[in-house]
């Protein structure tokens, strides 16, 4: 009792702890870090570049100046979408500055020195990422606001990648020597990565059907499941490009298929398998979790079971086998990253490489678009699964 | 039903095979590290400017990746490294492999024999793993050879290495040291976990942890840009791993011309004009298949 009084009147209430946190994380971050990092060719180690040295006098108070606004908002004021235009702002400012900065330190014409991101600017960047974060969870939208939302970010950022601001940043140097390999990688990370979904899906949703009816099968099956998704990824791959090389030079028709021992055949195969224990699972539990009276009052008004199953328990089991959905996609393009090692290609190209070369600037083009992809599909996802659970399920009516 | 199902199976077949080229076009591969996808390009592109159709499956994989893709003969031709025959034959100790002639023929027996997989002309230049000083060093103490750097170290000089744990822990680096009579003590080594020589180069040329000598591979790119200077191995303790292009015996049959194509190219390269080549596309980040492309038409190879 004592102790809640204390908090109650410590003059520290109205400082909004989350606030008090990021901002004093932007502000060591501002002190003590880097904002951007000066590498003389792609391979030397960087040499850190303060915020003064990089930006006339202006810039660096007018971007200390919007950090500082948005430090306020953050601590003191607690509407909801006061922070998030402050968070936005302050995102803004900041990727204004890195451009900048690449700009000023890169001689004109000059293909050789790279400029990165520096401590700082990650530390701002996730500082404020997490600001915005919070405030939309506060402000409670809607599925179809946090989709649009996301495709605006999205959009704002592609139209500033398009329109070559960021230009002479390390990342999109990468990108600028790659970018007629990059939508080809992209793409098919994409299709590794829906492809092994949808096949799982085609498989996985009838087996966990089939594993509800009869509950004997279900502990081999899950059990078995369970035991695939404890293979390393990379010895997964491993395993099977043996097997599928075997088969595409026995068997012609799998051959020209596309069944082989390397590229997409083994990536595709592995990611099914993954795949199968979140969506048999979650349609498992999806089923159980509609009520037994529902199927009954079906069953009474003269449905057949494939009638109740159709009409009753999926649309019933929907959101759960949804949510198996999501994990799986989200898990697959993550994972696809390491088919770029058995000749898969995806994004993971450029991350490997870039390892081989130590070129963290290659990395990145790999990894950032890959955060970004995972991200999205959760979002959309999440939101598809929110409109699905908040629909009441359509009422059985018998054929007419 | 059934009916339905198996013509729709036999339909999509039909599409996938009218999709896959049926003509023998030559599968051209590489491993991922930047050179080989260079010369793998390089490769492809001379093909294909001699009429002979390809397909580009480059930068598939790490060594037994691409390998393997060989021999079940998903892919035709790719760029290996003499000395891994070593390993492929399990015969690391052959005193073969430790010259460039000796060791090329060997491979290339074995690999015939074995596999029927055909060894064209190799590159007059080994990406065996080398010590590198800096240029200073070298000039101060005349350090041109390994000979010359076991007498400088043996005689009390100031070395600091930097090397990756596979280096140091595998024998490479005992089997320089008793070659060339010096011995390193642990004081004298910094010791990278997963050391790539991106790594120890950077690091050396920065004089990182007063770092002045660094592992390398021969005809890595970073070393003229780092200021380093390779210390020639002058009795040959290492294996020589010179780049030569393999082939698959029945698609050089079939195209007996790729032979005498690749030839020239890999007669062309010597360990500088690779580490240029190397530095292009490691340091400056051009696109492999850029330098590939300016390199052939320099040599007037490609219009």
């Amino acid at each position: 009792m004592e102790l809640r009084l204390a908090i109650a009147l410590s003059p520290h209430e109205r400082i909004d702890r989350l606030g008090l946190l990021l901002s004093a994380a932007g502000l060591a971050a501002l002190v003590w870090l880097p904002f951007v990092v000066f590498k003389s060719n792609r391979i030397m180690p960087g040499e850190p570049r303060e915020l003064q040295q990089v930006l006339p006098a202006w810039g660096a108070l007018g971007l200390q100046t919007v950090l500082l606004l948005t430090a306020v908002v953050a601590l003191f004021i607690t509407d909801a979408r006061r922070r998030l235009s402050a968070a936005l702002a302050g995102v803004i400012v900041l990727a204004l500055a890195l451009a900048a900065a690449a700009n000023a330190l890169t001689p004109a014409g000059d293909k050789v020195v790279r400029v990165a991101p520096g401590a700082a600017f990650w530390v701002l960047l996730i500082a404020l990422g997490l600001l915005a974060t919070d405030a939309i969870t506060r402000m409670r939208p809607g599925p179809v606001v946090r989709v649009l939302l996301l495709a605006t970010c999205i959009g704002i950022a592609w139209a500033a990648l398009a329109a070559g601001m960021f230009d002479h940043l390390s990342v999109m140097r990468e990108y600028a020597v790659n970018s007629g390999r990059f939508p080809l990688e992209l793409w098919r990370h994409v299709w590794l990565a829906g492809g092994s979904l949808l096949a799982a899906v085609v498989l996985g949703l009838p087996l966990g059907i089939l594993c509800h009816r009869v509950p004997r099968l279900r502990p081999p099956v899950l059990g078995t499941l369970n035991l695939i998704q404890t293979i390393p990824a990379i010895a997964l791959f491993g395993i099977l490009m043996a097997p599928l090389g075997a088969l595409a030079a026995r068997v012609p028709a799998a051959s020209a298929l596309g069944i082989r021992g390397i590229g997409a055949a083994p990536a595709v195969v592995a990611l099914f398998l993954y795949s199968l224990l979140p969506i048999v699972a979650n349609t498992v539990v999806g089923l159980r979790r509609v009520s037994q009276a529902a199927v009954d009052a079906a069953m009474g008004m003269g449905m057949t079971p494939r009638q109740v199953l159709s009409r009753v328990e999926l649309p019933l089991a929907l959101p759960v086998i949804l949510t198996g959905i999501r994990v799986v996609l989200v898990q697959n393009i993550g994972m696809v990253t390491i088919a770029a090692l058995i000749g898969g290609g995806g994004l993971g190209t450029f991350v490997f490489q870039g390892i081989g070369q130590t070129a963290i600037d290659l990395v990145l083009l790999g990894a950032v678009p890959i955060v970004v992809l995972a991200f999205s599909a959760a979002v959309l996802l999440d939101a598809l699964i929110e409109v699905l659970d908040r629909t009441p399920s359509v009422a059985p009516q018998l054929d007419p | 039903m059934s009916k339905i199902v198996r013509s729709l199976c036999v339909a999509v077949l039909l599409a996938f095979a009218a999709a896959s080229p049926l003509e023998a076009a030559v599968v051209v591969s590489s491993k991922l590290s930047s050179e080989s996808a260079m010369l793998g390009q390089m490769i492809r592109l001379l093909l294909r400017a001699q009429g002979i159709p390809v397909v580009d499956r480059t930068r598939i994989g790490a060594t037994p990746v691409v390998r393997q893709a060989l021999l079940a003969g998903e892919i035709d031709l790719y760029v290996e490294y003499t000395g891994n025959a070593g390993l492929f034959f399990n015969d690391a100790a052959d005193p073969a492999w430790k010259d460039l002639e000796r060791g090329y023929e060997l491979g290339a027996r074995l690999d015939y024999a074995a596999n029927r997989i055909v060894w064209l002309t190799p590159a007059s230049a080994s990406n065996a793993w080398a010590l590198a000083v800096r240029s200073d060093v070298a000039q101060a103490y005349q350090l041109r050879t390994m000979s010359d750097f076991g007498r400088w170290v043996a005689g009390g000089g100031h070395v600091m290495l930097i090397c990756s744990a596979e280096f140091a822990n595998a024998g490479t680096l005992r089997s320089l040291e008793r070659t060339y009579g010096f011995t390193l003590r642990s004081s004298q080594l910094i010791v990278l976990a997963g050391g790539e020589t991106a790594a120890t180069i950077g690091a050396a040329a920065a004089g990182t942890n007063g770092a002045n000598t660094a592992m390398v591979y021969g005809t890595d790119g970073g070393i003229a840009a780092a200021h380093l200077q390779i210390l020639e191995d002058d009795r040959h303790d290492q294996p020589v791993y010179a780049p030569v292009p393999v082939i698959r015996e029945s698609v050089l049959r079939q195209y007996p011309q790729i032979a005498a194509i690749v030839k020239p190219l890999m007669e062309s390269f010597d360990r500088e004009g690779l580490q240029r080549l190397n530095a292009r596309v490691q340091i400056d980040g051009e696109s492999d298949e850029a330098v590939a492309v300016e390199y052939l038409r320099t040599k007037g190879w490609l219009k």
